[in-house]
């Protein structure tokens, strides 16, 4: 269930987004989820992509630092408030949710997934497959495109 | 204009007879009294006795930091430690200060010291000085209280920075005489200007008395016309004795030297020949009077050339001219110095970054600012930005401490610093030449 998440050390100038995304191109590496988490001068570039080991593998040949880390990717269903019955789950049993970003895939219909770190990241698998909430398993992630 | 001591005007060839009874005296308390001297003239095969003029000088070996660094803290000190009434630092090579004592009657020659550097500067019992420097470990503060106390001025000890208080203490107490490092008083002027201030008609300065780091003639022009003052520089470092080696009188022909308590040469930095009067090369002094820790030909590092021509004040000194760069990599920030080797030190103590930084210098307005650049090279930093934040922060607070100032911090990417032939070019200095 867990997906493997690309973390990449950038600085906030002109540019630095693009070098990274043409190491990814040139690699034939496919994104499928991109989120930045910046302070004024630095930030992190957080991505899903259908080849992580590719990609990192890449990126640090191409000088970058990489940090490949596990996230969950569910799908809240696409209605007022379910986003808000996730987290509250997740809070009422201690679980903390340290970042989450959203993004979509294309045979998904269009309806918005999250992908979410968690500090227990077992737990909360165990919490959202009891629920009703489903988790996108990586492979359907990953290879997308070939469904 | 006022010479504060008859010893200024003394034949040349009266001073050196001073001077080398002087500097024999010298030469027997540390052989005496200093173990690590006593074997580095053993090493060199010389002994005090060997000495029989001034001449002779050149025999002995030469001091730097690197001797004061090897025996941190005391171990140069020539007397007691009960002996010693005032401790003083200053920058070392790497994160230990350089260390020095003072005796009672070292306190009693650096008051005479800066008392005639004062006079020479304009400075009378009439005048009242704000001091600008830091009160604290550095020697530039404490130093000029003293002598200008001796001299009668009255004292504002204001320190450092709070540039607005700066300006409303200048007007209220009329201050008539401002002491700091050139950069900061241009800075000061500006202020006062933006706070609706006319330095020349609001405020009552009548002279500049500028150390703690080299000048130029376009900066002292530039201070003379924005304060309405008459500037002189002055110069000395704290392991010869802090400011009190030597300042500029009203003749504005180099900096005349107290050369009844140091003894001074030029020498090729390479070859470590002594040059002829004249020549342009490396500063070594030799105080003549000192007891608590007295350096033996101490290599000041900084560039110069030295004049015994008479001078218009009627002054028999030698003087040196401006300083025109230093045989070392030191930086001076603000009046503060600053190893490359301290910052690298502070770097690779920290566990993330490279190995690879660089260094920026400069001028934000008329104040030095340094800058530094590190690449970040641990992955496991990316859990959040959070710890980057608080690597950013661990990295500008241990900087503080070591350094005594502020350095801005760059975390940059990997391998994104420009290298030069495969090294990394560590430091940049970007302030201009003629400032």
């Amino acid at each position: 269930m867990l997906i493997n998440q690309l973390s990449v050390f950038i600085e906030n100038k002109k540019g630095h987004l693009s070098k990274i995304t043409k190491v990814l191109k040139d690699a034939q590496v496919d994104i499928r989820a991109i989120s930045v988490f910046d302070s004024a001068e630095f930030g992190i570039l957080r991505i899903v992509v259908d080849k992580p080991e590719l990609g990192a593998e890449a990126l640090k040949k191409a000088g970058h630092v990489v940090k490949q880390s596990y996230v969950l990717a569910v799908d809240p269903s696409d209605k007022v408030g379910s986003l808000h019955d996730v987290f509250t789950l997740l809070s009422d049993h201690d679980v903390n949710i340290e970042y989450v970003y959203s993004f979509v895939m294309p045979n998904n219909q269009g309806s918005p997934l999250i992908i979410l770190k968690a500090d227990d990241q077992e737990k909360a698998i165990a919490l959202l497959t009891a629920s009703d909430f489903s988790l996108i398993p990586k492979e359907a992630v990953y290879n997308v495109l070939n469904d | 204009m006022k010479i504060w001591s008859d010893k200024e005007k003394m034949s040349r060839e009266e001073l050196r007879k001073l001077q080398f009874k002087r500097l024999k005296k010298t030469l027997n308390h540390v052989y005496e009294n200093v173990p690590y001297y006593h074997e580095k003239f053993k090493t060199a095969g010389v002994k005090p006795v060997d000495i029989r003029s001034l001449e002779d000088l050149r025999h002995l070996p030469l001091t730097t930091k690197e001797d004061l660094r090897k025996n941190y803290p005391f171990s140069l000190f020539a007397v007691p430690k009960n002996k010693i009434v005032r401790y003083h630092a200053s920058s070392g090579t790497t994160g230990k200060p350089t260390v020095v004592g003072y005796t009672k009657n070292d306190m009693k020659v650096w008051r005479e010291v800066i008392a005639r550097i004062v006079t020479m500067g304009g400075v009378t019992s009439e005048d009242t000085a704000q001091i600008t420097f830091g009160f604290g470990l550095f020697t530039g503060a404490f130093g000029l209280q003293q002598g200008l106390e001796k001299v009668g001025a009255g004292v504002i000890p204001i320190s450092s920075g709070n540039t607005q208080k700066q300006i409303m203490i200048m007007q209220d107490f009329q201050s008539t005489v401002l002491i700091g490092t050139p950069s900061y008083a241009l800075h000061l002027a500006e202020a006062a200007q933006e706070m609706g201030i006319d330095p020349k008609e609001e405020l009552f300065l009548k002279y500049g008395l500028f150390g703690g780091e080299g000048s130029t003639e376009e900066m002292r022009a530039k201070l003379n016309e924005a304060w309405g003052i008459v500037s002189t520089e002055n110069y000395g470092m704290s392991e010869l004795i802090g400011p009190g080696v030597s300042g500029e009188c009203q003749a504005f022909r180099g900096m005349h030297i107290n050369e009844d308590h140091f003894i001074a040469e030029i020498i090729d930095p390479d070859t470590l020949e002594v040059l002829p009067e004249g020549s342009v090369g490396e500063l070594v002094i030799t105080p003549i009077t000192k007891e608590g820790i007295p350096l033996i030909r101490y290599r000041t590092k900084d560039i110069t050339q030295l004049d015994t021509t008479p001078c218009d004040c009627g002054r028999t000194s030698a003087r040196m001219a401006k300083i025109t760069g230093r045989t070392d990599d030191m930086l001076i920030i603000g009046g503060v110095n600053v190893f490359p080797s301290q910052i690298e030190g502070v770097l690779l103590g920290i566990k993330g970054i490279g190995s690879n930084y660089q260094i920026r210098v400069l001028k934000k307005g008329y104040l030095d600012r340094i800058e530094i650049d590190v690449e970040v090279i641990n992955q496991d930093l990316l859990v959040s930005v959070t710890l980057l934040d608080q690597l950013y922060k661990e990295i500008e607070s241990k900087l503080h401490t070591i350094l005594g100032i502020h350095a801005g911090i760059h975390l940059v990417e990997p391998k994104s610093l420009v290298r030069s032939e495969g090294k990394a070019k560590r430091v940049i200095d970007l302030r201009s030449e003629n400032l």
